[in-house]
């Protein structure tokens, strides 16, 4: 139930809505649950229809670098 | 082309990662039991096939994280109850189809000409209200924070006259106290669920390694992210200093999602809630608030106290939600209740225990 699915949002549409990509299918979702600024290309988590999160890059980026110092230790 | 998630099932750090946790395992010789409390983590991680990956001494408990399974057949009697006395469509996630409320489900109910329809999510309920203006259309929402926030935008903006929300929704925090609360549970940490901590951030587990002293790790659902997960609990444990740790941080922020917690706080109080065979829980329920009472099913509809059943005879899935019982002891597992012919909740939705436990059938149940 609290699946969420990442996708890329590619266009900006009207009321809210962007076109996301999600592995290859295109489908519309709502932005009004989110209030970081969304650019094209930035990946989010969809759950039914909604984006309720955008990935944190460089975040992601210092997790890689976390793994990498535990399992080297 | 979605998040590259390939890194986090690379077999090589998934490899290092159980090595890891094989060797933090061994400092004790203690049995060590994990909860996670999301339905997603038990799909995910048994199609990964971890528990058969993980060291013998540490067990992963299923709690009650899939919504529909812990939804009270109280509520599914009621939804039909509206069904039956109005002239009503009732949308709802597909899940939510086969759960048994006290004599049928809501499948069976259409089998008898009930209008019910699976929609993808609320909106799409609000667009049949919109298309048959002469029909009341009640969408029968469950789930936990997750849902709740998207089931909320709606509640806050949508004024169809012919259209109402039956709110099933549940908090987790309070139910993770009662959890651990519990003289009958044996477990020393919480897999913390990745995406309902995206809406609600981390703060909200604090009070558990505060208050409790108990460790909490947020995980997501990649192989690689709940092995992470559970190798940040067994830190945890083994050091003896338990907090809330973050192992989800390319999603989850520790303020969560602050649109959508204002929309939550603006759309439902916090009420109590029925929890499958587990009774009433307080605290653990989201329901509408009056200020948008017009869009509340329970309101809208006078419906009288019913006699409910929450567990057909034989059923256990009280004691498997909270983990007590693993679905093999079950004396209906794959005979009377099967993923095709569902006794239980716990055997419906592809998240609940039972069903995950019946459809990979290399699950390995510990003795």
């Amino acid at each position: 139930m609290c699946l969420a699915i990442p996708a890329k949002v590619c266009e900006f549409l009207e009321n809210k809505r962007v076109m996301v990509d999600i592995t290859g299918v295109k489908r519309e979702a709502d932005t009004s649950l989110l209030e970081d600024q969304l650019e094209i290309g930035d990946y989010v988590l969809i759950h039914t229809g909604f984006i309720i999160a955008k990935l944190d890059p460089k975040q992601a980026q210092e997790d890689l670098k976390l793994w990498d110092e535990i399992l080297s230790s | 082309m979605a998040e590259p998630t390939k890194v986090y099932r690379n077999k090589k750090i998934v490899d290092s990662l159980i090595k890891k946790i094989k060797e933090e395992s061994e400092k004790t010789e203690e049995k060590i039991r994990i909860m996670h409390v999301c339905g997603t983590h038990e799909h995910d991680l048994v199609k990964a096939g971890l528990r058969s990956l993980l060291p013998k001494n540490i067990e992963l408990i299923a709690g009650p994280g899939c919504p529909v399974c812990v939804s009270s057949a109280q509520d599914v009697d009621e939804v039909l109850w509206i069904a039956d006395n109005h002239n009503t469509t009732i949308t709802t996630f597909g899940d939510m189809m086969r759960v048994p409320g006290s004599s049928e489900s809501l499948y069976q109910a259409q089998g008898r000409g009930i209008d019910v329809r699976i929609v993808y999510g609320v909106s799409d309920a609000i667009t049949i209200a919109e298309n048959s203006p002469e029909k009341d259309v009640i969408f029968f929402s469950v789930g936990f924070e997750t849902t709740s926030c998207v089931t909320a935008a709606e509640v806050v903006r949508t004024t169809l006259p012919n259209f109402s929300i039956y709110s099933s929704h549940k908090v987790i925090p309070p139910a993770m106290e009662l959890l651990v609360q519990r003289d009958d549970l044996e477990f020393q940490g919480f897999l913390a669920p990745g995406h309902v901590s995206t809406i609600i951030g981390s703060k909200p587990y604090e009070f558990i390694p505060e208050k409790y002293n108990f460790p909490v790790a947020i995980s997501g659902f990649e192989p690689v992210d709940i092995l992470m997960g559970i190798h940040s609990l067994i830190l945890q444990i083994n050091a003896n200093s338990p907090r809330v740790d973050n192992t989800y941080g390319r999603w989850v922020k520790p303020e969560g999602n602050t649109a959508a917690l204002r929309t939550i706080d603006d759309a439902y109080v916090i009420s109590e809630a029925r929890w499958r065979g587990l009774g009433v829980w307080p605290a653990t329920g989201h329901e509408i608030s009056d200020k948008y009472s017009h869009i509340d099913a329970k309101k809208k509809y006078d419906i009288p106290e019913l006699e409910f059943k929450e567990l057909h005879s034989g059923c256990i899935c009280d004691e498997i939600l909270i983990g007590k019982t693993k679905p093999n002891e079950c004396q209906l597992f794959m005979k009377a209740c099967r993923p095709d012919h569902p006794v239980g909740a716990c055997m419906v939705s592809h998240e609940g225990t039972c069903n995950v436990a019946a459809t990979y059938e290399e699950i390995q149940w510990e003795d």
